[in-house]
């Protein structure tokens, strides 16, 4: 493992949180949680939340050639976006595995931004990278890690500022004209002005669920500025820096996947099982993985669902890999991921199609935590179709939440 | 915060030995790794446990840890008070979030135990990692 790397705010998570809560994450030694997850999480939903999103992979694809490329790359229809435009989308293999989900921004003519996830950015750049020189050789596209210091003033870092109150914080850093295009600017959509006396796209894109949040993508000299700036102005109207931990609270809540999880991951989950059809346009023309995402559209028997527990204080939290029990029992599926959201924990799990739908009530079976739970006669993984007794009594939400859908 | 009269191990947890009699808990660096505690499972009155047996599993949404016996002895009586309120472990992990009383089999057996001075370089050290 080489070494792990610290964000630009480093210094300043230092100065907010005890170093004993920072953790190596995607290579990073990042927060995760400043104040406590439950008072970032209600902060998120209530004023407003900043992210360090910074070790997310920010990559420019440039060229007379990009769009072909980037169509041909990704799943989504990169045809279909005018500048100041962006779209969710995939990255996959010849196979039609998910390499990683994707944002895709068309900045101007032949410029687009691609932000993968900071797990993922190394395997994805290098994907394009080999594409460009390999399949796609000859259409004319320049790809750049705009997070490598060659690039000078070109690079750009991502902030995450989520929330009801983050218009209002970020309007009132901005002048007059540019403020009121920021009210005016809808969610896949973003504008390149400046906060303060900061040069900063603002995009209103996020991974909380909020239904106003936006991502700030920034020189990375200037990030620590912008940040303070936003701190300074937003502390008055509840704005809070958030870390990890409420970060994944947050998606959890809103049903957002998360790579290795909810999407690819042990059980190779496609976007359509994650609920993300939409985004794999099979009638675009080629691209990666094509074939093998025709075979899957509709051919899977696996889906991710949203169910709630209850969470207060002495219930036993829901882990991954605890199961899913139909009404009468028995084993449907498994959890992926579960966090707590006020009074309840929210879950998003692995369950086979048709057996349960919105408002069911499901059974959830705790493994085995430890040695002594084993000897009890816990299991320590679950088979689909296990006849177990539930330990706790959850319930089938629609597949989005959070604040928005 | 290391409390000077209690002894410690590396697992981080503490015990206050007064003749045959122990009382167990988890340090302040334990609960705060730990974040917010949402669960605690308490072992069982009369349960023999020997030294880093699981006396009690605690747990907060982001992880879950076992707290392990510092030495060897039955459990005498549980801190119930942790089954509805847990984050009495993360406001007052050397007082009323204690986890058990134990009755120890050989109270004078202490090898491998941490004074304070001893653990809080332990801790220092990996908060240095």
């Amino acid at each position: 493992m080489s070494e792990v790397k610290k964000t630009v705010l480093y210094d300043r998570h230092l100065r907010l949180t005890d170093k004993s809560r920072m953790a190596e994450f995607a290579g990073y030694e990042m927060p995760l949680w400043y104040s406590s997850i439950a008072e970032e999480h209600a902060a998120v939903r209530e004023a407003a939340g900043l992210f360090d999103c910074t070790h997310m992979g920010v990559i420019e694809v440039a060229g007379a050639g990009a769009e072909a490329f980037l169509n041909y790359a990704t799943t989504n229809d990169v045809k279909a976006l005018k500048v100041g435009q962006a779209q969710y989308s995939y990255a996959l293999d010849g196979d039609g595995g998910v390499l990683d989900d994707l944002i895709v921004y068309l900045r101007g003519a032949d410029k687009f931004m691609v932000v993968a996830n900071a797990s993922n950015e190394a395997k994805v750049r290098g994907h394009l990278a080999g594409l460009a020189e390999g399949e796609c050789a000859g259409m004319d596209v320049t790809l750049r890690d705009l997070r490598d210091e060659r690039f000078g003033a070109e690079c750009l870092v991502d902030l995450a500022l989520q929330g009801p109150s983050s218009m209002e914080i970020l309007a009132g850093l901005m002048n007059a004209e540019e403020a009121e295009r920021l009210g005016q600017l809808g969610s896949f959509c973003f504008m390149e002005g400046r906060v303060g006396d900061i040069a900063v796209l603002v995009s209103r894109t996020g991974y909380t669920g909020a239904k106003v949040g936006y991502e700030l993508f920034v020189a990375p000299g200037d990030a620590g500025r912008l940040w303070d700036m936003l701190l300074e102005r937003g502390g008055a109207m509840g704005l809070r820096p958030c870390g990890l931990g409420a970060r994944d609270s947050l998606r959890i809540e809103a049903g957002l996947p998360l790579y290795g999880h909810e999407l690819a991951g042990e059980f190779d989950i496609s976007p359509f099982e994650a609920g993300y059809g939409w985004a794999v346009k099979l009638d675009k023309g080629e691209f990666l993985g094509r074939e093998a995402m025709v075979e899957r559209c509709d051919s899977y028997d696996m889906q991710v669902v949203r169910l709630a527990a209850a969470g207060r204080a002495g219930v036993r939290p829901v882990r991954g890999g605890d199961g899913v029990l139909s009404a009468e029992g028995v084993c449907v599926g498994q959890v992926l991921s579960g966090a707590k959201a006020g009074e309840r924990q929210i879950l998003l799990a692995y369950v086979q199609c048709g057996t349960v739908k919105k408002g069911d009530e499901v059974g959830l079976y705790y493994l085995a935590r430890n040695a002594k739970h084993v000897q009890q006669g816990r299991l320590e993984k679950v088979t689909l179709g296990d006849e177990l007794s539930s330990d706790l009594a959850g319930e089938v939400l629609r597949r989005f939440g959070g604040e928005s859908h | 915060m290391i409390p000077e009269e209690l002894l410690y191990t590396r697992e981080h947890e503490w015990i206050r030995i007064k003749d045959e009699d122990a009382v167990v808990g988890i340090t302040d660096h334990a609960q705060k790794m730990l974040g917010s505690i949402t669960f605690v499972e308490l072992g069982a009155v009369g349960e023999e446990v020997k030294r880093q047996g699981v006396v009690a599993s605690i747990e907060s949404s982001k992880a879950a840890s076992d707290v392990y016996s510092p030495l060897d002895g039955e459990i005498v009586e549980v801190n119930s008070a942790l089954e509805d309120e847990p984050g009495l472990v993360n406001d007052d992990c050397y007082g009323k979030g204690w986890v058990c009383k134990l009755r120890l089999s050989e109270p004078d057996d202490i090898e491998g135990l941490m004074g304070a001075k001893a653990y809080g370089e332990y801790v220092a050290k990996l908060e240095e990692e």
